[in-house]
C-alpha cells in the first residue's frame, strides 16, 4: 500500500480476485468482434464551505460499476450505483441481451475500504491563502469553498485486466467582493496556494477597469494562460471526436499548425503526484503522445473506438466522467516543451505590449476553428516587465491564427493553468505544464 | 433486473432514530431516490439515416441510479453526507459518532397543516420501478424519424450531435421533525445538433425539447423546427434591420424569461422587482408570470417539494404588478406573504436549493398568428443563437441593498424573420436583442396563446410575445 503526496494511502478499489469478473466478461463475447469491458468507481468528495453556511462540510461518496459492449464500433453500456456480484451479473444481462449470461452464480465482488477522511488539510486552506494574500501586503474579504476529490478506477477487460487508478486533487472557489476564481490544485501546500493568492492579487488591482481593447500587438502569456490556450487550441481541436465533425480524424497527421518551436505532448503519466495514471479509464495503458512536434500534427488524441475506426491512431486517451457516461478521447496532462529563451527576453522584446497571466474561460468553435479565451485582467509590459493593470481582455481568433502567432516559448516550464473540462457537459480534471509563450501580430477584440 | 425499490417511510425513521442516537444531532432528514434512465447517443457520421430504427448506430446507456442524502444537527453543529446505493441498515451507522457534526448549522422545516403523511399525493410513485422494454425501440424510431423527415425538408442537414434521456425517477424522504413525503418522475429530453451549409454559409442549430413522455415528441415537428432554424441561420444577412416593434417565439420568450429567474425568486429577487416598477405598472395588465410546483401535467409537477413542503401556484406578477414572492418555507411570513415548496434537488448528492419549477408567462387571449401577421415593420425572431450570447447583468448591490436595478440589461443574440405588414421580406440569420431589464417588461404589447414550455432549464414557459422599445441590430 502507497501513499501519495497528500498523504492518502492508495487502496485497491476490488479486494476480491479480478481474474473472477475477467472470466464472466470472457464467457459474454459470442463472437470474435465483441468486445466486454467492466468499469468499476469509487468516487469521494469532501467539502468545506465558508464559515456561516448551512451544512458547512459536506460530503459526498459513490461507488458503482458498468458493463459495456463494444462491437462494430456501437457501445451498450449498463451502470449500477453499486459494486457488487448480483449488480455486475445484472449489467452483463442487460449489454448481453439475456437472462444469466454469464451462468446463475454472480461473480463474487468484493470493495476495499474507504481511505481515511482527513479533514485537517482542507480546514487549514482558509487560513493559508489568506497569509498568502497578506504577504503581499493585502487584504480583502474572501469567501472560501475547499473541495478534495478522490477517485480509485479499476477497469477490466476480457481476457486483461488494468492496474488500479488513484486520483486525489483539490479544487478552489474563492469569492470575492469583485468576482470569482475558481481552479484545481494537486495539493492546498502553501506553494500550490501562492500562484492563487497572485491571481487574486491581480484581480484586485484591476478591479473596476474597463475591458481592455488594444490594437494588434505583442503578447505575452504567462504559463497559465498558455497553458488554457494550448488546451482549447490543441487538445480539443485534436481529439478525434471533435476531428470527425469536420473529416476524418487520421487525416490532419502531418499538418502544419504552429511553428517549430511548438513541441506539445499529452502525457497522463507525468500528471502532477496524486493524478498520475497508468492506464486510462478504458484499461488501456496511456503512453507519451506527441500532439505536435515541431508544430506539425503528429498522434491525435483517441480512445478505442476510434482507434478501431481508424487504425493510424493509438487508444490510451479515454476518459469518462462517470460510469454513467461513455469513454471518449480527451487530454489528463498537456506539455508544452520548454524553448530556449529565458523568461526575461520574452519581457524585453515586448515592451508596449500585454501580458496575461490567466484566462479564466475559453471555447474552441468545432465548426469553423474560431477559439474564444477571456481573462479577467492583464498588465501593460513596460521596459522592465509587466507594470500597469489593465480590465479584462477577450481574444477571438481562429485557432490556426493563435498557433501562428506564438513566436517564441520560454525556457521555465511551470505546472500551472488545471482546471475542470466541461466539453460535452462531461466535467473532467485536466492538468498542464508550461513555460511562458509571446505571441506576435494578433488581434485582439473586445 | 428490476430498479432498485424505494424503502418505506419506516425504514427512514428507524435509519433517523440511529443517527440521531449515534451523532446526538437535534435533527435529522434522509432523502432516498432512486431512478432507470435509458440514454441513446446517435453517431454524427450516420448520415443518411437507415430505413429500420434498429439499423441507426447508436450508443445506448442504461443507467440505474440509486443514492441518499443524509443532513443531521442543529443550532451550531451540522453534517451532509451524501452516497450511493442502498439506505444502510438501522445499525449500519457505526462509522457516524458525535465528531461527525462539524461547526455549521441545521434547520429543517415542520409538517405543514395543510398535508399529513397519509394524504401525500404520490401521482406516479412507483414509476421508477417501471421496466421501460418499449422505450429503446421507441427511442430509436423517434430518432430516425427526425433524421428521415429532415432530409427529406433540407438533404444538405447533418447531425453532429443527439441525444435522447428517457426515464423515471421517485424519492422518499423523512425528517425528525415529522415531515414526510414521495415523489415521482417521468421525463423524456432530446438534445440535437444539426449543421448545414448552403452557398457557402455554414450555419448549425441546437433543440432541446422534453416531454412528460416519450410518445409526446413528434418527430414530424421536431424536424420542421430543426429545417426552419437551420433555413434561417444559413441564409444571407438582411442589407437593414427595421427598428420597430419585435415579436418573440415562444422558445426566445423561454429564454428571456429564464434570464429574468434571479428577480423572480427569494427575498432579494422580490426587493429588486419591486424597484424594478419605480412607481409604474411592471408591464401591462394582461402580464401574469407564475411558477407553480403542482402545475397540471406539468413535467416536474410534484404535490411536495424536495424537502417534504407542499407546492403550489405562485403569482409573481399578477395585472402587471408585483405579485407575491416565491419563498422557501424558512421565509414564511416574511413582509406577510406565504411560502411555498420551491427548494428542489438537482440530484441525491445535492442539498435542496431555492429554484423555480415551472416558471412562465400565462398564456393571453390574442391569437399568435395575429401578433406575428400583424407586425408593420419589424421582426419576428424565432430562437437564440446556440453559441451567441444570451445574458443579463443586474449590477451587484455594494451595501446589501436591492442595488440598482433599473440599470440591469439583457442581451440576446437571435434568428429570425423580417416582417413588414405581416409579410416575410427576409430572414436575419444573427441578429443581437439589446435592452433594459425593465424596458423588456415594460414594452410587452400583446400576449399570444401559444404558450409552451422548453427545458432552459428547469421548465420556462412563454406565448408568443410583441415587445417595442428594444434595440435590434445585426451582427456577424
Amino acid at each position: 500500500m502507497r501513499s501519495n503526496a497528500n498523504g492518502a494511502e492508495q487502496r485497491p478499489l476490488l479486494t476480491s480476485d479480478v481474474a473472477a469478473p475477467a472470466d464472466a466478461l470472457t464467457r459474454l463475447v459470442a463472437r470474435g468482434d465483441q468486445e466486454f469491458e467492466a468499469f468499476f468507481e469509487r468516487v469521494e468528495s469532501v467539502e468545506l464551505l465558508p464559515k456561516g453556511a448551512p451544512n458547512r462540510v459536506r460530503l459526498r461518496k459513490e461507488q458503482g460499476l458498468a458493463v459495456r459492449k463494444i462491437e462494430n464500433g456501437r457501445s451498450r453500456l449498463a451502470a449500477a450505483d453499486t459494486i457488487s456480484g448480483p449488480a455486475f451479473a445484472a449489467c452483463c444481462d442487460r449489454v448481453a441481451g439475456t437472462t444469466r449470461s454469464i451462468g446463475t452464480t454472480p461473480p463474487r465482488i468484493r470493495t476495499g475500504r474507504w481511505p481515511a477522511l482527513r479533514l485537517a488539510q482542507i480546514e487549514q486552506a482558509e487560513s493559508r491563502l489568506t497569509r498568502a494574500v497578506n504577504r503581499r501586503r493585502v487584504g480583502f474579504p474572501m469567501e472560501i469553498t475547499a473541495r478534495r476529490h478522490r477517485r480509485q478506477v479499476q477497469v477490466i477487460r476480457s481476457r486483461m485486466a488494468a492496474p488500479p487508478q488513484f486520483e486525489e486533487y483539490f479544487s478552489l472557489h474563492v469569492k470575492t467582493p469583485w468576482g470569482v476564481w475558481g481552479g484545481l490544485l494537486p495539493s492546498l501546500a502553501a506553494e500550490d496556494l501562492d500562484p492563487v493568492a497572485l491571481c487574486l492579487v491581480d484581480r484586485l488591482r484591476s478591479r473596476g477597469l474597463p475591458p481592455h481593447r488594444p490594437g494588434p500587438g505583442v503578447i505575452v502569456l504567462g504559463p497559465n494562460a498558455a497553458a488554457v490556450l494550448l488546451h482549447e487550441v490543441v487538445a480539443h481541436a485534436l481529439e478525434a471526436d471533435t476531428l470527425a465533425l469536420s473529416g476524418s480524424p487520421d487525416q490532419v497527421v502531418g499538418l502544419k499548425l504552429g511553428g517549430p518551436e511548438l513541441d506539445v505532448v499529452d502525457d497522463p503519466r507525468s500528471a502532477p503526484l496524486a493524478c498520475k495514471r497508468s492506464s486510462d479509464d478504458e484499461g488501456t495503458a496511456t503512453i507519451s503522445r506527441w500532439l505536435l512536434r515541431r508544430g506539425r500534427v503528429r498522434q491525435p488524441l483517441a480512445d478505442l473506438a476510434w482507434a478501431e475506426r481508424c487504425p493510424s491512431m493509438i487508444p490510451g486517451a479515454a476518459r469518462r466522467a462517470s460510469r454513467h457516461r461513455l469513454p471518449g478521447p480527451r487530454t489528463t496532462h498537456l506539455e508544452l516543451l520548454p524553448g530556449a529563451i529565458p523568461e526575461r527576453e520574452l519581457f524585453a522584446e515586448a515592451a508596449g505590449g500585454l501580458y496575461i497571466g490567466e484566462f479564466d474561460r475559453g471555447n474552441l468553435d468545432p465548426f469553423d476553428g474560431r477559439c474564444v479565451l477571456r481573462a479577467p485582467c492583464g498588465r501593460r509590459i513596460g521596459a522592465t516587465g509587466p507594470r500597469d493593470h489593465t480590465g479584462p481582455i477577450e481574444i477571438r481568433s481562429r485557432a490556426v491564427d493563435l498557433l501562428a502567432a506564438v513566436a517564441a516559448v520560454g525556457d521555465r516550464p511551470l505546472a500551472g493553468g488545471a482546471g475542470w473540462c466541461a466539453k460535452d457537459g462531461a466535467l473532467l480534471p485536466v492538468w498542464a505544464r508550461c513555460p511562458s509563450v509571446r505571441l506576435e501580430g494578433l488581434q485582439v477584440a473586445d | 433486473m428490476k430498479s432498485a425499490r424505494l424503502p418505506g417511510t419506516r425504514s427512514l425513521k428507524l435509519a433517523l432514530g440511529a443517527v440521531r442516537e449515534r451523532t446526538g444531532a437535534a435533527g435529522a432528514e434522509l432523502y432516498v431516490k432512486v431512478g432507470r434512465t435509458r440514454r441513446i447517443e446517435i453517431d454524427p457520421w450516420t448520415t443518411p439515416p437507415p430505413a429500420d430504427p434498429d439499423d441507426l448506430p447508436a450508443q445506448v446507456s442504461i443507467l440505474d441510479e440509486r443514492g441518499w442524502a443524509l443532513r443531521a444537527g442543529g443550532a451550531n453543529r451540522a453534517l451532509f453526507l451524501a452516497d450511493s446505493g442502498p439506505l444502510p441498515e438501522p445499525n449500519g451507522w457505526k462509522r457516524l459518532s458525535r465528531h461527525s457534526l462539524r461547526p455549521g448549522t441545521l434547520r429543517l422545516p415542520a409538517p405543514s397543516p395543510e398535508t399529513s403523511p397519509g394524504t401525500t399525493p404520490s401521482a406516479s410513485a412507483g414509476a421508477g420501478e417501471r421496466e421501460p422494454d418499449d422505450e429503446e425501440a421507441a427511442g430509436l424510431a423517434l430518432l430516425q424519424g427526425v433524421l428521415r423527415r429532415l432530409g427529406e425538408r433540407m438533404p444538405e442537414a447533418r447531425l453532429i450531435r443527439g441525444r435522447l434521456d428517457c426515464g423515471a425517477s421517485a424519492a422518499v424522504l423523512a425528517s425528525t421533525t415529522g415531515v414526510t413525503g414521495r415523489t415521482a418522475l417521468r421525463l423524456a429530453t432530446v438534445e440535437l445538433d444539426f449543421a448545414a451549409s448552403r452557398d457557402g454559409r455554414l450555419g448549425h442549430c441546437r433543440l432541446y425539447r422534453a416531454a412528460s413522455n416519450l410518445h409526446l415528441l413528434s418527430a414530424d415537428s421536431i424536424a420542421s423546427e430543426i429545417a426552419e432554424r437551420l433555413t434561417l441561420v444559413t441564409a444571407p444577412a438582411p442589407p437593414f434591420l427595421p427598428a420597430g416593434e419585435v415579436a418573440v417565439s415562444p422558445a426566445l420568450g423561454c429564454y428571456l424569461l429564464a434570464l429574468l429567474a434571479p428577480l423572480l425568486r427569494g427575498r432579494n429577487g422580490w426587493r429588486r422587482l419591486r424597484k424594478l416598477g419605480a412607481d409604474r405598472p411592471l408591464g401591462p395588465p394582461q402580464l401574469q408570470i407564475v411558477d407553480d410546483g403542482a402545475l397540471d401535467a406539468g413535467w416536474m409537477s410534484a404535490a411536495l417539494d424536495d424537502e417534504g413542503v407542499p407546492t403550489r401556484a405562485v403569482a409573481l406578477v399578477h395585472d402587471g404588478e408585483p405579485g407575491e414572492p416565491l419563498l422557501s418555507w424558512e421565509d414564511d411570513g416574511w413582509s406577510g406573504f406565504a411560502a411555498a415548496g420551491c427548494r428542489r434537488r438537482s440530484g441525491w448528492r445535492a442539498l435542496p436549493e431555492l429554484c423555480h419549477s415551472h416558471l412562465y408567462i400565462a398564456g393571453g387571449s390574442e391569437p399568435a398568428e395575429s401578433i406575428r401577421t400583424g407586425i408593420v415593420h419589424g421582426c419576428y425572431l424565432l430562437d437564440r443563437v446556440p453559441d451567441g450570447q444570451c445574458h443579463a447583468t443586474f449590477e451587484p448591490s455594494t451595501n446589501g441593498s436591492a442595488g440598482r436595478l433599473g440599470e440591469g440589461h439583457f442581451k440576446v443574440d437571435a434568428i429570425g424573420l423580417v416582417i413588414r405588414r405581416g409579410a416575410v421580406l427576409g430572414e436575419a440569420p444573427r441578429v443581437r436583442l439589446t435592452g433594459s431589464v425593465r424596458q423588456l417588461l415594460q414594452g410587452i404589447r400583446a400576449i399570444g396563446d401559444d404558450l409552451r414550455f422548453l427545458p432552459a432549464p428547469g421548465a420556462v414557459g412563454a406565448p408568443t410575445l410583441l415587445l417595442t422599445g428594444l434595440q435590434v441590430e445585426a451582427i456577424g
